[in-house]
């Protein structure tokens, strides 16, 4: 083991748990994260147009955006819980050498948070102006994902912690890593591509009052969908490639389970592609997001690769308390059928 | 010493951890009672068929998530963010205690977002029974994130029977968890009525602003009442030595009680007058004032709690330093940067005594002490000490302080950390020969037992004008002049030794510096009195720092104690000889 990474402390079920909920929750987070970085950049679009009917789909979007950062951030609380819980003391040790960045974080997302209910709730007094706090959110949730990206490179290379002996001020970045780029791209990408497909679900939901403003927004998106999936598949590659080897070959036939997740997210790009490019809205949608779900897990192969020789999930020790995992469940079930009572509730009243 | 330290020396993480903490509070407990506020202020609309205070309620509602929601919810990640940054080690252990705690709150944390919105953007739409029953089940779910967060805190403070058996449950329901539930429950639901006043002054209807104001006043001041009962009884809940502290006995804790006592006195005044004096006042910035008593008062009770548990960050488990204590059991006589995965120097040689202790600074005292910073700034605890004093105080004296941690580390490390402290920091001399010196018996009881809290300036002003004998009576009943302050428990022999050199004996240079520094080192250094004395009699001395504005007319008004005059002018002349440093 790395000298430099600290004991991890013990655990209260067994890790499959936290693997489980782990990716459970992830990619419902990035669902949401990726339905912010669409819907924005679309949402500006539309704006910085300036037709009628474009100005029309920026105002609808902007009551959306508000509530898509609220899910995403709730939604990215339970996926950093249990990531903590499993790989903590690789997760701490990097935060605090980005520490500066990483604090950063809380101001820009409540600035940016901020700006998004102010271009709703004013949206026809700021006329034009309106666009720059939406380009101004927009900015800061890419520069938010800068920062995570360089976070969760900066967690998986222990020998670059050394650094922190030269500099303990936090404010170290993880620029020399050779992933860096194309990951933070591969995610930005990638996760507007997504966001476009939200926006292209959501005019089919706008369509039912308004025909016109629900086809404009369905060819919107289906067409950053299209656009940002061929320059995925670049990306991707780069990304592949600049994978360290053993990483990489993890995918082309060294981990069976790998290979065939990766084959799998091949199958799904191309039939995404095919119903994007023949506008079947669902079909799209469906195969992305199960190309989501892969990613994810491709991802935790990636992760586990690279700490394989000095952690192991299988080496947390168990303190067994069944308990409050019991106690979680039965929360978990009473607050999802809250939350669904209150959605259908919602859901009538906007129909009645 | 597992983890690296986010070194920030002359800012020190608790800054931040305090003001992301405090203004989080403030509104998280806002979202905790202002659920029910709503609701039933919704209630009151509906029973009274009044549609001016249905309005009220949405217009409050739109604040509220604008307040609770998005300013609530990002600081609340914020404060995860900032502590693990800061300490990650106790994040650490409570991220991996309560996990299931905390993937709890994360549910109904979820049910407030959705209840809100939904309760927001289907007002007036939504036929009202139901509307109520989301706005309930959002009151509900606040206050059921504060049921599962208040454990966790509480823990930190109080961990109970969970030392001895490990459990989730002893952990979570902990000595102080229900009355520091009641005791939070009633100071949201009081801060909810205050926050009411905020959007109750925007009434255009003036009958309804004055039902209003009335609603809100009867509201807080309801609340409060029961607030204070339960304040009583949590501080009856707390363990020994944490309620000694709460009571006055530590000095952190005193600084905070002024304006726990200003706060409340500021909102039972701001609130009656609102609700009985300007019922109908239209004035926002009363109501905004209405508030800042709340938040001293709120301020003051997590200020109160952090002290509480010093030096703990668990309490009686980990040290604020994320070093537990077994870990420092089992360190005992062990090299600290050698255990210290993040330290850039593992070993301590006579060549590198200051980055040593600079490293050793960092991770040990940074926790607590910031260099030059707001926060307990390490450079006005140490001025009265000098590096053989300090090396003293590390190995011998600072385990005996109620809220410091023991130095953990070999005599070379103390040596090291106190190099880097008094040398580096204070621009004093490090005389590793001083350290084979002798002291004499009362000078060593005095840096044992006293000056770490203080110089000998404030003893002396305490010795003044007393006997050798009335001084060793007082050295046996310390606790009467301070609470804080324990009697001194040594023989007679030693209360002796001690007087001796308090009055003065054999430590007249220390006096004199004290005197010096106390009274002239704000404007000059020590140097510039030495050039002045160095070629004038004890006489001329004495006369000239008798009458020190006839020196420089920026001195007139500054006067020095005869016996004072004497220390000072006898260190001077020996000082001019090179004798005295």
């Amino acid at each position: 083991m790395n000298a430099l990474v600290p004991l991890p402390d013990s655990i209260p079920v067994t890790w499959g748990w936290f693997q489980f909920f782990l990716m459970l929750t992830f990619p419902l987070h990035l669902f949401f994260m990726n339905a912010v970085l669409g819907t924005t950049a679309v949402a500006a679009y539309s704006h910085l147009r300036g037709d009628d009917l474009s100005r029309d789909l920026a105002h609808e979007l902007a009551k959306v955006i508000p509530l898509l950062i609220a899910l995403a951030v709730n939604f990215g609380v339970a996926p950093l819980l249990f990531v903590q819980v499993l790989y903590g003391n690789f997760l701490y040790t990097s935060s605090i050498l980005i520490g500066m960045f990483w604090i950063m974080i809380v101001p820009l997302l409540l600035a940016s948070y901020y700006a998004t209910y102010w271009y709703d709730f004013r949206f026809f007094s700021l006329g034009r102006k309106g666009v720059l706090l939406l380009l101004f959110a927009w900015l800061i949730f890419l520069v938010i994902g800068f920062v995570f990206s360089n976070n969760m490179t900066l967690m998986l290379s222990p020998d670059a912690w050394t650094a922190y002996l030269g500099n303990s001020s936090g404010t170290l970045l993880n620029t020399s890593d050779t992933t860096l780029w194309p990951r933070y791209l591969h995610f930005m990408v990638g996760g507007s591509a997504i966001g476009g497909l939200f926006v292209a679900l959501y005019g089919r939901y706008l369509g039912r009052t308004n025909s016109l403003l629900g086809v404009r927004a369905e060819t919107l998106g289906l067409k950053l969908f299209l656009i940002l999936s061929v320059a995925q598949i670049i990306v991707g590659v780069w990304f592949l490639l600049s994978l360290p080897r053993a990483q990489m070959l993890l995918f082309m036939g060294r981990d069976l389970p790998a290979s065939s997740i990766f084959c799998a997210a091949l199958v799904l790009i191309v039939v995404a592609l095919i119903g994007a490019w023949r506008r079947r809205l669902y079909l799209t949608a469906i195969s992305a997001a199960g190309l989501v779900i892969l990613m994810v897990f491709m991802r935790d192969f990636v992760r586990r690769g690279y700490l394989g020789n000095i952690f192991s999930l299988k080496a947390l020790e168990v303190r067994s308390d069944y308990s409050p995992l019991v106690f979680f469940l039965v929360t978990l079930v009473i607050g999802l059928a809250l939350v669904i009572w209150m959605l259908r509730a919602a859901w009538c009243s906007s129909r009645s | 010493m597992d983890y690296p330290v986010w070194f920030l020396p002359g800012i020190g993480g608790g800054f931040f951890i305090a003001l992301i903490a405090i203004v989080h509070v403030f509104v998280s407990h806002f979202a905790v009672g202002g659920g029910l506020y709503l609701v039933w202020t919704e209630r009151k609309g509906l029973r009274e068929n009044n549609l001016r205070i249905l309005e009220f309620t949405r217009r409050h509602t739109g604040f509220f998530m604008l307040l609770t929601m998005v300013f609530g919810g990002i600081t609340g990640v914020g404060i995860w963010f900032i502590i693990s940054l800061v300490n990650p080690a106790a994040t650490s252990k409570l991220i991996h205690l309560f996990v299931y705690g905390w993937a709890a709150e994360w549910v109904w944390f979820l049910v407030e977002i959705i209840a809100l919105l939904v309760y927001y953007y289907t007002f007036g739409r939504m036929d009202s029974t139901r509307h109520q029953i989301v706005g309930w089940i959002y009151a509900a779910a606040a206050w059921l994130s504060l049921f599962l967060i208040n454990g966790i805190i509480d823990f930190m403070l109080t961990p109970g029977q969970w030392l001895e058996n490990g459990r989730f449950w002893s952990g979570f329901f902990n000595p102080t968890f229900w009355p520091a539930l009641f005791f939070r429950s009633f100071f949201a639901f009081m801060l909810a009525g205050l926050y009411g006043f905020v959007n109750s002054v925007r009434i255009a209807d003036a009958e309804t602003r004055r039902t209003m104001a009335r609603y809100n006043g009867k509201w807080s001041l309801g609340f409060l009442a029961l607030l204070l009962p339960s304040a009583w009884w949590y501080l009856q809940a707390l363990p020994q030595p944490a309620r000694e502290l709460v009571l006055g006995a530590s000095p952190t804790i005193r600084a905070a009680i002024p304006w726990a006592i200003a706060g409340l006195a500021g909102v039972i005044s701001l609130t009656v007058l609102l609700t009985l004096a300007r019922p109908t006042s239209k004035s926002l910035p009363l109501a905004l004032a209405t508030l800042i008593p709340a938040f001293f008062m709120m301020g003051s009770f997590e200020w109160t709690r952090e002290a509480a548990r010093r030096p703990f960050v668990i309490n009686q488990y980990m040290y604020s330093t994320g070093v537990t204590l077994a870990r420092a059991e089992a360190l005992k006589g062990q090299s600290y940067l050698a255990n210290t995965r993040f330290a850039s120097v593992r070993q301590v040689k006579d060549d590198n005594l200051s980055v040593a202790g600079a490293e050793l600074f960092k991770f040990q005292c940074y926790a607590c002490h910031t260099i030059g910073g707001l926060n307990n700034d390490i450079l006005q605890r140490t001025s009265a000490m000098d590096y053989k004093g300090m090396v003293n105080y590390l190995l011998k004296v600072m385990h005996k302080r109620p809220y410091m941690p023991p130095f953990l580390g070999t005599e070379k490390e103390a040596q090291a950390l106190a190099a880097y402290l008094i040398g580096d920091l204070q621009g004093k001399p490090v005389d590793l020969a001083s350290l084979e010196t002798t002291t004499s018996p009362g000078q060593e009881l005095y840096e044992e037992n006293c000056v770490g809290c203080h110089g000998l300036d404030i003893i002396r002003d305490w010795t003044r004008g007393q006997s050798v004998d009335e001084v060793v009576v007082g050295l046996g009943s310390l606790s009467e002049l301070n609470e804080s302050m324990e009697n001194f428990a040594g023989s007679i022999e030693q209360k002796r030794q001690l007087a001796l050199f308090l009055k003065g004996g054999g430590a007249g240079g220390l006096q004199a510096k004290a005197v010096l520094e106390e009274n002239c080192t704000g404007c000059h250094g020590l140097e510039t009195i030495r050039e002045w004395s160095s070629s004038l009699s004890k006489k001329k001395i004495l006369e000239g720092i008798g009458r020190l504005g006839a020196l420089n007319p920026m001195m007139e008004g500054i006067s020095l104690e005869p016996d004072q005059l004497q220390s000072v002018a006898e260190w001077l002349k020996t000082s001019a000889k090179g004798g005295a440093k």
